[in-house]
């Protein structure tokens, strides 16, 4: 049928055009519904896009969308002032740490979990293991905040008690109320929440990787070590390597392992704020509390552009070193 | 040789399992704690040693929970939020993505990059409160809903899902003279149980679990979610200030910690309900976005 429509459109020009238009008629339902999705995106992912904009611009609220083309230009003078901000050093150190942190020890947890997983035999325990491994994926930071804070709390915590019990200390830790133990609370609560979700994906690859290696290694000779060692760990190389990059990417936000800025929010307070206030909570705070929207425009975009950064570089040095890559 | 390969093998197995119960006990038990505690009195708890099982029973927590106009419009918001949230943003992904799975679309190399870049970038909180502001979203119920109705990284999946599905069924479909819209809801969608499954359950989970809406905007009293009464309770006995802080309720021995975990068995048991039921479609569903090869 089509191919009868197209010899008979009129030669005076534009026949491909008017075929194009055909074309798209017999799609207009279809084009409905996508233009459905692209006035969403428009409204909510590109209009705040322009909104970059009011970082280099004295932008105040009452302007609305309109404000953020017509207020007057500033230039860097937001982005000069954050970094003479007195708490600049301690901002970025903490972000930094928080984010090498976790991608060093919750990085690698669900790749030894897959590993560990895939060398049960009773496939009964390995399924219950793994099913309850993710499940606190699914539960909101605040519940595990309430789950730290029934457990370590120095007068409730569960910790504390027992730890008191066997004499161990005499007085309670002040896990949630130290700058000293923030960091660690935060790494340990963000591999508790998430290794088990991130399993799901390299027991995946691992299960891709061809039985008949594992019975050659076998007949080499080849112990169980071995076999992780020169077998599985190869076989996942492409799938850890994609992981990688996504978390280095993604590193300022918390990564692979959650939102840094839920953690900081919700686990920090005035006591341990040395350790646990980062740039998020930071532009948060001087942004929707206090309503300087230009300030904190411009500690957000610092933070994105160095994200992009990350990622693009991280994706380029895997693409270099391994062959496998994101994009 | 092959009694010390065995020998090294029962080592080996024996560590690897001992590890993983541990893994799985710390994973389990704070579940288990939470919710023994919700069930002690809370005066009670406050002394320690409640480890197994709750040691002075009583359902006086939840009594006080339910009894609190507070909770209960919380729960009720947050119910609402999900049911909505959830079927709005199901029929917006997948009606979207049903458009663009067809491959001889045009503009379709537009529209996908329209999509990508939305993914890799974004205008941040500030910019994203303005807009919401702007259009008269903020202190309204639908600032729950439809700002989050489609998420680019759902689209994607239901796309390739889309794309599996064979083009016979279409076919035939058209030939009796079906229209798109019937073909999507009496055809498409009935065949898209697993990806449907998979989406719902992390929609419906993001809306549930999400506090930071309701705290960036809104201020409205009534519109406060579960998760984020929760977090005002956490964080209030969180403070160094008042950390032995007693709910102000006329009920005696229900302290804020036993409301606090209350109200997080209230906020788990839903999800803990769904996920055995969802858990089959969401595996593979997740694998389809996620591995390729």
């Amino acid at each position: 049928m089509e191919l009868e429509t197209q010899p008979k459109s009129p030669g005076t020009g534009g026949g491909r055009r008017s075929f194009l238009w055909k074309r798209f008629k017999k799609q207009k339902v279809l084009h409905l519904f996508v233009g459905l999705g692209m006035i969403y995106l428009l409204i909510f992912a590109y209009t705040p896009m322009f909104g970059i904009l009011m970082a280099f611009k004295d932008y105040s609220i009452s302007g609305g969308i309109k404000g953020i083309f017509t207020s007057d230009w500033v230039g860097l003078r937001y982005f000069d002032e954050f970094v003479h901000d007195y708490q600049f050093g301690k901002l970025v150190r903490n972000t930094l740490v928080l984010s090498l942190l976790k991608v060093l020890f919750a990085f690698p947890a669900p790749i030894l979990l897959a590993i560990m997983l895939n060398e049960v035999k009773h496939m009964a325990f390995k399924r219950f293991v793994q099913t309850i491994s993710y499940l606190p994926h699914f539960i909101s930071w605040v519940v595990v905040v309430g789950v730290s804070y029934a457990f370590l709390s120095a007068d409730v915590g569960v910790v504390n008690k027992a730890l008191m019990a066997m004499g161990f200390t005499d007085e309670p830790l002040a896990f949630l109320t130290s700058p000293n133990y923030f960091w660690g609370l935060a790494v340990g609560s963000a591999v508790w929440k998430e290794m088990g979700w991130w399993t799901i994906i390299f027991l995946a690859a691992i299960s891709g990787i061809s039985p008949s290696l594992y019975e050659a290694a076998e007949i080499d000779g080849a112990g169980r070590l071995a076999r992780i060692r020169y077998i599985t760990l190869p076989g996942m190389k492409g799938t850890i390597v994609v992981v990688l990059v996504l978390t280095i990417g993604s590193i300022l936000g918390g990564g692979l392992v959650g939102s840094n800025f839920e953690q900081a929010y919700l686990l920090g307070n005035s006591i341990n704020n040395p350790t646990s206030e980062i740039v998020q909570t930071y532009a948060f705070r001087v942004g929707l509390s206090d309503g300087r929207f230009s300030y904190a425009a411009a500690i957000d975009l610092i933070q994105s552009v160095i994200s992009v950064a990350l990622i693009f570089s991280s994706n380029y040095i895997a693409k270099r070193v391994s062959g496998s890559s994101l994009f | 040789m092959l009694k010390s390969q065995r020998q090294k093998d029962f080592v080996f197995d024996s560590v690897i399992y001992v590890v993983l119960f541990i893994i799985m006990l710390t994973m389990l038990y704070p579940f288990y704690y939470v919710l023994i505690a919700s069930f002690n009195k809370g005066s009670d708890s406050l002394l320690g040693g409640v480890y197994l099982w709750p040691r002075n029973f009583t359902l006086e927590n939840y009594r006080v929970f339910m009894d609190d106009p507070k909770w209960v419009k919380a729960f009720l918001v947050s119910v609402l939020r999900t049911v909505s949230g959830t079927l709005l943003g199901l029929l917006l992904t997948s009606i979207v993505a049903y458009g663009l799975s067809h491959r001889d679309l045009l503009f379709s190399k537009v529209y996908f990059t329209v999509i990508v870049f939305a993914m890799y970038f974004s205008g941040g909180l500030i910019p994203y409160y303005v807009v919401l502001r702007s259009l008269g979203l903020l202190n309204s119920f639908a600032v729950y809903i439809i700002p989050s109705m489609l998420s680019t990284f759902f689209l994607l999946i239901a796309i390739s899902f889309f794309r599996e599905i064979p083009a016979e069924l279409k076919e035939s479909a058209h030939i009796d003279g079906a229209g798109e819209l019937t073909i999507f809801f009496r055809i498409i969608l009935p065949v898209s149980t697993p990806v449907l499954a998979t989406m719902a359950l992390f929609m419906g989970v993001g809306q549930w679990n999400s506090w930071l809406d309701s705290a960036y905007f809104v201020q409205s009293e009534e519109l406060r979610t579960l998760a984020f009464r929760m977090m005002e309770v956490i964080n209030k006995s969180n403070s160094p200030m008042d950390s032995l802080a007693v709910a102000n309720s006329a009920s005696a021995g229900v302290t804020s910690f036993s409301l606090q975990v209350t109200s997080m068995v209230v906020s788990i048991v839903p999800i803990i309900c769904v996920y055995p039921f969802l858990q089959k479609y969401f595996v593979s569903g997740i694998m389809l976005g996620s591995v390729k090869g």
